[in-house]
């Protein structure tokens, strides 16, 4: 599936925050969005992402625009997972709980605990595990139903390094799904096939490695 | 199902606090409707248990009031098929130290319905009293009404509160202390032709009605005056129950805002939130209702046996009642934890990103 964005403007307010952005994303690889912090990278995630609506231009999924979907969360739930710079785990269910929540098949999960590393935290809270720990599982809740693209914002946001390389090792293993990674954590060139660059809501640059 | 119960675990203060507010409004409708309707079920089988048409005086509203010439009450004996006249004044009194008792003048033994367990019927200048007046007395050799003594002559029980913990009295007395010829007939008829004979009573006298009794207690004013209030009563409640659940639920969502973003970001509907959080509300409002028919049972139980009521407020959660409160307790849940729930299927799972996220 190829992720299509096409004179995306941006407005918070009167704020021009995002600049005529034209970009295409392939799935199966991890396309990194970088830049300055404020330079619009959320922004133009959460747009990819069907989380925020453009002010103007297109976003299309293949030859389906976003705003022509009329059961978006259904859209969600088969071709998107998220992973948020924070885990976001729900504190009263346990970790495989957490990932099957809206699994379309939850006989999937120990599955893909075990590719993550963490099946033995399955019946675990997420006040019993570590940080490292529990991104995973958000990782793992964003891959249950194998989305074509999983969006993540600042996923090592909030882990030192050694479990950042983890988390961007993990992107590379799955390699059905399409990664779109906007972070200001400069070890994801080393993973990243695209990047693009943002500069105060323009796209400086895209080059693929 | 698992699920909810999870959520509300964790959220084990607030939950307590909906069940809490949950408890007190539905304790507080099944409590006044089942006083309401024991005070209207005791007087109407009073009524009903000894007549098929009741004769008062025109347009009295309520049958304290009423006053008639109780010679009236031989001319309908003749009526044919009327089988028999039971003249009554009904009255209230404070009787020795109890501030008011029920006192029923009758004509002989009227009542159908209670049996002398002691003594005999009372002669004039003489009472029989009920059981519970009895036992609140302690066995009084006589009693005060009215600045006057009566000897006790016997002691009767009923299964009707009102009568129980009322006082028997001859005609003649009942008549002196009341000012009054009689307060009402109760008129037993051989067959069921009630109407046209209620219209032959009618046409007897300008100043009195005739009714069967079911008509009676169908139209009876002070009967809508106790089904409305408490009506209106149960209603406050439920809204009161509506009100605590608002509030709480809001006070929920707000603290489960992170849960809602992140499902509306798996793909969960605004429709999926929705309903778990009003199934969430609906298991509490199922426990507690059945925790507010067992202490509204259990507080009807003692108010039943205080002495100071003297048997006169006495409730019963009959099965309609127990099936419609359980309709009542099932919306008020529903009402009140829709809006929040709504508010919780609209949080915006961009607040999740938003300036380093929704923490
Ligand atoms: N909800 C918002 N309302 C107004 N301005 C916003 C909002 N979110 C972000 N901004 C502004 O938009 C710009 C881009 O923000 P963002 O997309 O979060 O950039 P980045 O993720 O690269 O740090 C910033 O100047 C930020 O202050
Ligand atoms: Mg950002």
């Amino acid at each position: 599936m190829r992720l299509k964005a096409e004179h995306i403007e941006h407005f918070y307010a009167q704020e021009h925050i995002l600049h005529d952005i034209n970009l295409e994303i392939e799935s199966s690889c991890i396309t990194a969005i970088v830049g300055e912090s404020g330079s619009g990278k959320t922004t133009l995630l959460a747009i990819l992402s069907s989380l925020l609506r453009a002010s103007s231009g297109s976003v299309h999924y293949d030859d389906i625009s976003l705003e022509a979907i009329k059961n978006i969360d259904e859209f969600r739930k088969k071709n998107i997972g998220f992973v948020f710079q924070f885990h976001y785990l729900i504190d009263y269910l346990n970790i495989e709980e957490n990932i099957t929540l809206n699994a379309l098949d939850a006989t999937k999960s120990s599955a893909l605990l075990k590719a993550l590393g963490i099946e033995h935290l399955a019946s675990r809270y997420s006040d019993e595990v570590s940080g490292g720990e529990r991104q995973r599982a958000a990782i793992a809740r964003a891959l249950i139903n194998d989305p074509t693209f999983v969006f993540a914002d600042e996923p090592t946001g909030n882990l030192d390094t050694k479990n950042a390389i983890g988390v961007f090792e993990l992107f590379k293993e799955f390699k059905k799904t399409g990664f779109v990674v906007a972070t200001h954590d400069k070890k994801i060139i080393d993973y990243a096939d695209t990047i693009i660059e943002m500069e105060d809501g323009f796209v400086k640059n895209i080059y693929t490695q | 199902m698992v699920t909810p119960i999870k959520a509300l675990r964790k959220n084990r203060l607030k939950t307590m606090l909906i069940f809490i507010s949950m408890v007190v409004s539905i304790c507080a409708i099944f409590l006044i409707s089942a006083i309401a309707n024991g005070v209207v079920t005791m007087y109407s089988t009073m009524l009903k248990t000894d007549g098929d048409i009741i004769v008062t005086q025109k347009g009295i509203s309520d049958t304290f009031f009423s006053d008639i010439n109780r010679s009236l009450g031989l001319k309908i004996e003749k009526i044919e098929n009327v089988k028999k006249v039971n003249t009554l004044i009904l009255g209230a009194s404070p009787v020795n130290n109890l501030p008011i008792v029920g006192i029923y003048g009758v004509s002989k033994n009227r009542f159908e319905n209670y049996r002398l367990i002691r003594g005999k019927y009372p002669d004039l200048h003489e009472v029989m009293v009920g059981e519970k007046i009895n036992n609140i007395l302690q066995t009084p050799k006589t009693v005060t009404i009215s600045k006057k003594e009566f000897k006790v002559s016997g002691v009767y029980k009923s299964d009707i509160g009102f009568e129980d913990g009322g006082v028997v009295i001859g005609l003649e007395d009942a008549s002196s202390i009341f000012h009054k010829s009689a307060s009402l007939f109760l008129v037993t008829l051989d067959d069921i032709n009630k109407q046209d004979i209620s219209a032959q009573i009618n046409a007897l006298d300008d100043g009195i009605e005739a009714k069967t009794t079911d008509e009676f207690i169908d139209n009876y004013n002070q009967f809508k005056i106790i089904k409305i209030s408490s009506d209106v009563i149960s209603f406050l409640a439920f809204l009161m129950g509506i009100l605590g659940i608002v509030s709480m639920m809001s006070m929920v969502v707000n603290d489960r805002k992170v849960e809602f973003g992140i499902m509306r970001s798996l793909g969960f509907s605004s429709r999926a939130i929705i309903i778990k959080l009003i199934t969430e509300t609906l298991i509490v409002a199922i426990l507690a209702y059945l925790c507010a028919i067992a202490l509204s049972y259990l507080i009807l139980d003692a108010i039943g046996h205080m002495e100071k009521f003297q048997g006169y407020i006495n409730g019963d959660i009959t099965p309609s009642l127990a099936i419609s409160v359980f309709f009542i307790s099932i919306i008020m849940a529903t009402l009140g934890s829709l809006l929040p729930a709504i508010w919780a299927s609209r949080v915006d799972p961009m607040s999740l990103i938003l300036q380093g996220g929704a923490r």
